[in-house]
């Protein structure tokens, strides 16, 4: 039992201080920094899968720990429940096989993976924290780190990006942080359980109001929601090839967790459900986002790019989702929303290193560079389109899975223009999936300007072997998109608990 | 309800065949070793069941059952083998021995390339067209039709030029929407309206979901609505009309694909989910109770306004059949109404109407693949692909021609072939409801006209005109009675006919062959090119190709400024893979059809399919009774309506509908 107590600070703690190692050992040597990664993030997997055993097959949930033994009311609480150690356990199996690719693909040196533990460290942080403003510390911890991890692409154009991130994150992380100030007026505390028995009680709503608005705008934000997307594309796209995949797996998703857990837990269904027009906002960012998203991924050439509108798309989607839990008290839509959190991380993780890959050893970034993928490179081509197809939401695929609840949320809510959207954004997704499908397969490869990989195409020094590891974690991201397809009804079966608490 | 690992074997068998085709990609032989070997097995497993289904068992696995993990919450992922599903499966494994057989020779006659994944698609085709066929519940279903389009696409695609890519977008979108969209949506009303009055439930029960009905009477709207939604999910694939045309468009694939797939296993699965719809799970009963208010009219049944789609659509596809010159494009419209037939029959919801369209689903596969596979040959053996150039071709292809003649009978619903039984029993049935049935009877018996009107001409010029003298094809395009032409001086003139001439040196010359003789007027399509699109597209582009392959190869080194697609564009012309530009080469050669005995004429890797296929259509036609389907087909209404058949004509039909209810 104390053992098990002791791992939610573990699991933060452990990246964190590991950061500081490349730095300190960097003065020796310039090495030290994917082993000392590797064997942190393998760490923190097995930490996270050991949590998440006690979690679902334990009898004392949540499992809470008092950071330095304060109560709770003026301590900061660290909570692992049905929900949080869900996205622990994406967070830590991504961080480390994304470790898999950066080996050889880089980028490399000790400070990068620095930041990389940094990175994981904070998005534990946010997972794993019970506390609104403690929350807030992680997000910024997150958020640098991946400002750091931006920057370092090679060119201009990922200093503007991270510069460009850096100021949107900065105001949306002092939008969330406004919104904690106005809780605090209200209700005099910072930690969830106890905001969420005082915001009922609290004496002037207004105030909440004021807060739940500032607090979404800034997580609408961080999950980049149309119009507020506009860091999102060029930070995916510039940043390093090896660190796509992490941030776009993860960055965006631990903030939308986040938004999650304080609809949930923080303020409640019920007492937002009474709160004017906040199911109908909400809902209307999400679809709105679902629709721009796609027509902007539609039309980009750029793969990374295309990808990163899709992620638009599909976090809209998880938004709408949150939207018809607040309207309509779903309990199907938030398993939906759930569920796709996790398996859009993983298609995303997935899809982002295959795109590494094909830029590595073929040269090709372009959509149109893509013809004649599935002839040259059928291993990662393969490993792409089932990918590509779960984001779709073809059956078996983990992406059907989060739909089928979503919708499923909106029909039994009788939210119609909404279910209507979702049943759209198949149609939607498979526009731009299709593109890079056909390109892949069915259309030969341009005849002059082959065999292209002649020219170095520079990722790294123009180094474009492709080691067995790296296709193995593509492959490995494709097989468990659709094995957790098959796991729709285990993954709603494992938060019930968790929805019960909090839809009472 | 008997738990067997069959219904899973089945669909799995071809499945695990994917993986071995895919691993001899290089030996032919063996590789398409598999592909008969998988299609047997899978028959064979499909027949072990067939008695028991026949005395009534059901057989059935679940994922639940056998390994515990639950699909979705409240949905099981579940195959069970009951008189429907094994109906469906019997047909499609049966034929796919034969198709693969024919497969082979057509793939090799025309030295396809990318014939691994070809079969590897056509293997997983029938993985999923037998997952649709055993489906029990309409989450399952939903799985399988999903995958169905997914495996297709390639098969569409196969070509891989621009009307190829072309025509597998339209595949996608249209099969998605119906599937991802239609289907989709309408299964979670279903389950939404089912939970509505106890636990929520999506399987298939014969003669209607209980809760559903139940259900119904709360949300009758709803229910109305998730019932089209199913329809019109089911319908894309049946190509109802307006949901048809990618249908058309698809027969750019492989002539084994647009048999097998395009007659058979694909477009049947949305006649199939249609059955499933209207027998198990909205069952006749509820839907013939469930009011639509249409004003101006007054309440009438849900199937009504299903019945006046498919009737229009039957009508409509054979008058277009006929001006299809196009022969595959021709059957592919002709498929579209014969569709119809089926839906028709269907929503009619009279027991004799049911077995009449669940009896067109083989009656139609047999006859259909039997014209598809005789287009098939006729195009690798000759690269002919319109009818108005196939004068005299019989002397060419006698047994091809003729197995075409007995498949065009039976699409006409004459007496020896199994259209025939299909037709009466829609015909009874439709004549004991009565009342405004009549129509649907009258739409049928039109269609039966026009089925002769457009597949006559093909078997006359085939047989009775020669290469020198012979009307005009499409005979709707020209004056009535005919207009005689020829075009065998013209042969000489512009050497089109040799076979293989490269498309470069014709640049030049106009798009179509008979440009001496038809001076005077225009072809239809000429004066409509919205009727022919994809082939006109492809003119435009492989001309405009044409000549800029000539020009690329005369500046090889410095045209990087042009953009990839104009590079595809050259690529695919100059790689000449089959369909895309043979109606120049088409036609019969400088000297007319040479003579051919029916030994001679083709392989036997195309001839036996067709025989045998031509002969099951004759034995279904002659004896229905002994061959299998049509005791099916009268053990499913039986099970709808929970009477013997032979009762069920007595009972006055309100009453039927009524009874089923209860």
């Amino acid at each position: 039992m104390s053992n098990v107590e002791l791992l939610p600070p573990l699991l933060i703690a452990a990246p964190l201080l590991a950061a500081t190692l490349p730095i300190v050992l960097g003065l020796w040597t310039d090495r030290t920094g994917w082993p000392i990664a590797a064997v942190t993030t393998t760490g923190l997997f097995g930490a996270a899968v050991a949590l998440a055993s006690a979690v679902y097959t334990g009898t004392d949930v949540p499992v809470t720990h008092e950071l330095g033994g304060y109560p709770r009311t003026y301590g900061i609480q660290l909570v692992a429940d049905q929900f949080s150690v869900l996205i622990a356990l994406l967070v830590t199996a991504v961080a480390t096989g994304v470790l898999v690719y950066t080996r050889q693909g880089g980028p490399r040196g000790n400070t990068f993976y620095t930041a990389y533990l940094l990175l994981t460290g904070g998005l534990l942080g946010i997972t794993l924290t019970g506390d609104v403003f403690n929350l807030f510390v992680f997000l910024e911890i997150t958020s640098i780190a991946t400002y750091a991890l931006v920057a370092s692409g090679d060119g201009p154009e990922s200093a503007v990006a991270a510069l460009k991130y850096l100021i949107l994150g900065t105001m949306a992380a002092s939008m969330y942080l406004i919104g904690v100030a106005f809780l605090l007026m209200a209700t005099g505390t910072l930690n969830m359980i106890e905001l969420a028995m005082a915001i009922p009680a609290a004496e002037r709503p207004t105030l909440i109001r004021a807060g739940f608005g500032f607090i979404a705008v800034g997580f609408v934000t961080k999950v980049a929601q149309w119009p507020l997307h506009t860091w999102q594309p060029s930070a995916y796209q510039q940043a390093p090839d090896g660190v796509t995949p992490l941030i776009a797996a993860l960055v965006s998703t631990a903030s939308a967790y986040a938004f999650g857990r304080l609809i949930v837990t923080v303020f409640g269904v019920d007492y937002l459900t009474a709160m004017p027009n906040a199911a109908a906002i909400v809902l209307t960012i999400g679809c709105v986002s679902v629709l721009a998203g796609t027509v902007l991924a539609v039309i980009q050439t750029e793969v990374k790019r295309m990808l990163a509108y899709s992620s638009v798309s599909q976090f809209g989607l998880v938004i709408a989702a949150y939207g018809v839990v607040i309207a309509g008290s779903s309990e199907t839509a938030f398993i939906g929303a759930a569920i796709h959190l996790l398996g859009h991380g993983l298609l995303k993780a997935g899809l982002f290193l295959g795109a590494a890959l094909v830029a590595r050893s073929y040269g090709a970034r372009t959509v149109d560079e893509y013809a004649g993928l599935a002839k040259a490179r059928p291993v990662v081509a393969g490993a792409m389109a089932v990918l590509l197809l779960s984001l779709v939401g073809v059956p078996p695929g983990v992406g059907f899975v989060g739909k089928w609840y979503i919708a499923l949320g909106a029909v039994q809510s009788q939210l119609w223009p909404v279910a209507a959207v979702i049943f759209l954004s198949t149609m939607l997704t498979l526009a731009y999936a299709a593109r890079l499908l056909e390109k892949m397969y069915f259309t030969p490869p341009a005849a002059l300007d082959w065999p292209r990989t002649r020219e170095p195409v520079a990722t790294d020094g123009g180094d474009t072997t492709v080691s067995i590891g790296m296709l193995a974690i593509v492959v490995i991201a494709a097989v468990g998109a659709v094995a957790l397809g098959f796991a729709g009804g285990t993954i709603a079966g494992l938060l019930e608990p968790f929805l019960i608490e909090v839809f009472n | 309800m008997v738990a067997d690992i069959r219904p899973l074997a089945a669909v799995l068998v071809s499945a695990v065949a994917i993986v071995l085709i895919i691993a001899s990609h290089r030996r032919p032989n063996l590789r398409e070793g598999w592909s008969v070997l998988a299609a047997l097995a899978k028959f064979g497993l499909v027949v072990s069941m067939l008695p028991a289904v026949m005395d009534g068992t059901v057989f059935r696995w679940s994922l639940k059952e056998s390994t515990g993990i639950q699909f979705l919450a409240g949905i099981d992922f579940a195959l069970r083998a009951d008189p429907l599903g094994i109906f469906f499966a019997l047909l499609a494994s049966f034929l796919w021995i034969f198709t693969s057989f024919y497969a082979a020779g057509y793939m090799r006659g025309l030295s396809e390339h990318d014939q691994t994944r070809f079969f590897a698609s056509f293997a997983a085709s029938l993985s999923a067209a037998v997952g649709i066929a055993f489906a029990a519940n309409l989450v399952t279903i939903f799985v399988f039709y999903e995958l169905l389009s997914l495996v297709t696409y390639p098969l569409v695609a196969h070509n891989e030029d621009e009307e190829a890519r072309i025509a597998g977008r339209k595949y996608l979108t249209y099969t998605f929407f119906g599937g991802g969209v239609f289907l989709l949506a309408g299964t979670v009303m279903i389950y939404w309206l089912t939970s509505l009055v106890g636990g929520p439930t999506l399987a298939f029960e014969a003669g209607g979901m209980e809760a559903l009905a139940a259900a119904a009477q709360v949300e009758p709207v709803y229910a109305q609505a998730a019932f089209f939604l199913l329809i019109a999910g089911f319908g894309v694939k049946a190509a109802l009309m307006p949901l048809h045309s990618w249908l058309a468009d698809a027969m750019v694939a492989p002539t084994p694909v647009s048999g097998l797939l395009h007659a058979v296993a694909v477009v049947k699965s949305g006649a199939f989910g249609v059955a499933r719809v209207i027998l198990e799970v909205y069952g006749p009963g509820l839907i013939y109770d469930l009011p639509l208010d249409v004003p101006g009219i007054g309440e009438v049944g849900l199937n009504i306004p299903v019945a006046i789609v498919a009737a229009f659509t039957l009508t409509a596809a054979s008058i277009i059949a006929m001006r299809k010159d196009h022969l595959k494009r021709r059957l592919a419209y002709s498929t579209t109404a014969q569709l119809s037939y089926i839906v028709l029959g269907l929503s009619l919801l009279h027991p004799y109407a049911i077995v009449g369209a669940l009896f067109h689903i083989p009656a139609h596969a047999f006859a259909k693949l039997t014209l598809f596979f005789c287009a098939g040959a006729i195009h690798v053996e000759t690269h002919t692909d319109y009818i108005s150039e196939m004068a005299g071709i019989g002397k060419r292809m006698p047994l091809t021609m003729s197995a075409f003649t007995i498949g065009a009978a039976g699409m006409a619903g004459l007496p020896p072939i199994a259209g025939f039984v299909s037709k009466f029993y829609m015909l009874i049935g439709a004549g004991d409801v009565g009342g405004s049935y009549w129509l649907f009877a009258g739409a049928l018996l039109l269609s039966a006209v026009l089925n002769i009107a457009y597949f006559w001409p093909v078997v006359y010029t085939a047989f009775f005109e020669s290469e020198d003298r012979h009307d005009a094809k499409p005979l709707l395009e020209f004056p009535e009675g005919g207009l005689i032409q020829s075009y065998a001086a013209t042969a000489d003139d512009e050497s089109v006919a040799a076979d293989g001439g490269e498309p470069a040196d014709t640049s030049g010359i106009e798009n179509e062959p008979h440009a001496a003789d038809t001076d005077d007027y225009e072809y239809a399509v000429d004066k409509y090119p919205s009727d022919h699109t994809t082939a006109d597209d492809t003119d435009a582009p492989s001309q405009h190709t044409d000549a800029r392959a000539t020009e690329a190869s005369t500046r090889d080194d410095h045209d990087d400024h042009d953009d990839h697609d104009d590079h595809d564009e050259a690529v695919a012309a100059v790689d000449h893979h089959g369909d895309h530009d043979d109606h120049l080469t088409g036609g019969p050669p400088a000297g007319g059809w040479p003579r051919r005995s029916p030994r001679t004429e083709s392989t036997w890797l195309m001839l036996a399919p067709i025989a045998v296929i031509a002969t099951g259509a004759v034995v279904l036609g002659i004896g229905p009774d002994y061959a299998v389907f049509l005791e099916l087909a009268t053990r499913i209404v039986e099970g709808v309506f929970g009477m013997p058949f032979e009762q069920l004509g007595d009972v006055p039909f309100g009453e039927l509908m009524t009874e089923v209810t209860n």
